[in-house]
């Protein structure tokens, strides 16, 4: 065993984990957009809209990610990077609807017709006392979703984007201290799961009614 | 609403009558010669979600129960192990095991071993944390009133609370086989002839990107979707929802 090896690639791994912090933290943001609004418009009630966020959910969750990543960067050839967040917001935005819908769904509609019945207006309901009950129920099952989008950053490694396990295998094709390298790797994937993990508890407990 | 209803299958039906009139026209006698070569690689990869499957439940439940029931030491080992699995990324599994197990072990492992071996060791982490909610939904009454009965604890282990479990953790224990199917065509990474893999050595082969991608997509939906159904059969929720 040879621990030397990481300090000579320092500047490699830091910059993996530079573009892997860089694409999950996108990744994140663009599949909770896309998520938490497909999740609302299914919501909505509407039979064509049910339908279509429906159909979305269930082709993208039936599909592996490597199928959607492969099938953006070299049938539809976009660049690796584009092609990389596409994917792990088409992909994780489809788990994120279905934690919308049914922390929406956990609300009870009773909670809208006593609002109402108190003289708030719609928007006040839903500002007041729908949005803040959802968010609450939402936030645990989030943090799960996020661990698995900065896991999922794993793969677009296979379309050289040169994140932290890309580096991993060059360490190891040049050097064939693959064991060293992964280790480390693997610390770091730990480590950005748990700020992730860190940051979610963190509001979470803001959230929590004292 | 019936509008919608209408707008709703004219939809539908103008985007498979699409599908299938693109699907026609393109050249498939590059691509036909290939199919038992393909329909083989998706065997190989249900046989290895299966396998690896089969090792995770073996494997599962004793590290549920010890992490259920188990003394403190044994029980934060337990967890620290399944959240270490749990939070690395399963590309970096399957690397780990195929380069560097034979490093520290100085045997070398074939690729469908560490695949295999990948594959049952991410399916026996998560499979644990399915056991452990299953035997965490069984009520704690339920123990109570079987001990009262005057049943022995491994007794009131195997004939109250494991049979309850099991049929609470179904549902999740056959979406877990879905995630472990999509997590099959990551094997691809270092070249064991899954799905994946014989579907782009055959691209590489013949080029016929488009029809290549459209078996392989369609592999890959109709196995996970008829997972799937198979879960919305056996549970109950699921038919509440439709």
């Amino acid at each position: 065993m040879d621990w030397a090896v990481l300090w000579e690639y320092r500047a490699a791994l830091a910059g993996g984990l530079a573009v892997t912090l860089e694409v999950s933290a996108l990744a994140i943001v663009g599949a909770t957009v896309v998520g938490v609004l497909v999740g609302c418009l299914r919501g909505t009630g509407s039979y064509l809209l049910q339908r279509l966020t429906a159909t979305y959910t269930e082709l993208l969750r039936n599909l592996p990610l490597i199928v959607k990543l492969f099938f953006l960067y070299f049938v539809i050839g976009l660049p690796a990077l584009p092609a990389a967040l596409a994917a792990l917001v088409l992909h994780q935005s489809a788990y994120i609807a279905d934690v919308t819908e049914a922390g929406l769904r956990s609300v009870g509609r009773g909670q809208l017709d006593a609002g109402l019945s108190l003289g708030l207006k719609r928007w006040q309901v839903y500002r007041r006392i729908i949005l803040p009950q959802t968010v609450r129920v939402m936030l645990p099952p989030m943090t799960s979703q996020y661990v698995s989008v900065v896991k999922n950053t794993s793969v677009v490694a296979l379309i050289g984007v040169t994140d932290l396990t890309f580096q991993t295998q060059q360490i190891n094709v040049e050097t064939f201290r693959g064991f060293e390298a992964a280790t480390a790797v693997t610390l770091l994937y730990m480590l950005v799961a748990g700020v992730v993990i860190g940051g979610m508890t963190w509001l979470q407990r803001r959230q929590t009614v004292r | 609403m019936n509008v919608q209803v209408w707008i709703w299958r004219w939809l539908v039906t103008v985007v498979l009558g699409f599908g299938a009139w693109v699907t026609a026209r393109l050249d498939w006698s590059r691509v036909a010669p290939s199919w038992e070569f393909l329909l083989l690689a998706l065997g190989r990869s249900w046989w290895l979600a299966l396998i690896a499957m089969a090792i995770g439940i073996v494997t599962a439940v004793p590290l549920a129960l010890l992490r259920v029931y188990g003394t403190p030491w044994p029980r934060r080992l337990v967890a620290l192990l399944i959240d270490a699995v749990r939070a690395t990324p399963e590309l970096m599994i399957i690397f780990w095991v195929y380069f560097t197990l034979p490093i520290v072990t100085g045997s070398q492992v074939s690729a469908w071993n560490a695949a295999l071996g990948s594959l049952a060791v991410i399916a026996s982490a998560y499979l644990a944390e399915v056991v452990r909610a299953g035997l965490y939904s069984v009520p704690d009454t339920q123990r109570e009133a079987a001990r009262a009965l005057g049943l022995k604890s491994f007794a009131v282990f195997r004939l109250v609370v494991l049979p309850q479990a099991l049929r609470n953790m179904l549902p999740a224990l056959i979406a877990q086989l879905v995630s472990l199917f999509k997590t099959t065509s990551l094997v691809y990474a270092i070249g064991v002839m899954d799905f994946f893999r014989a579907v782009s050595v055959t691209n590489n082969a013949v080029y016929a990107p488009y029809p290549l991608y459209i078996v392989l997509a369609a592999g890959y939906f109709v196995s996970c979707w008829a997972i799937t159904q198979v879960v919305r059969r056996c549970d109950p929720a699921y038919q509440l929802l439709d």
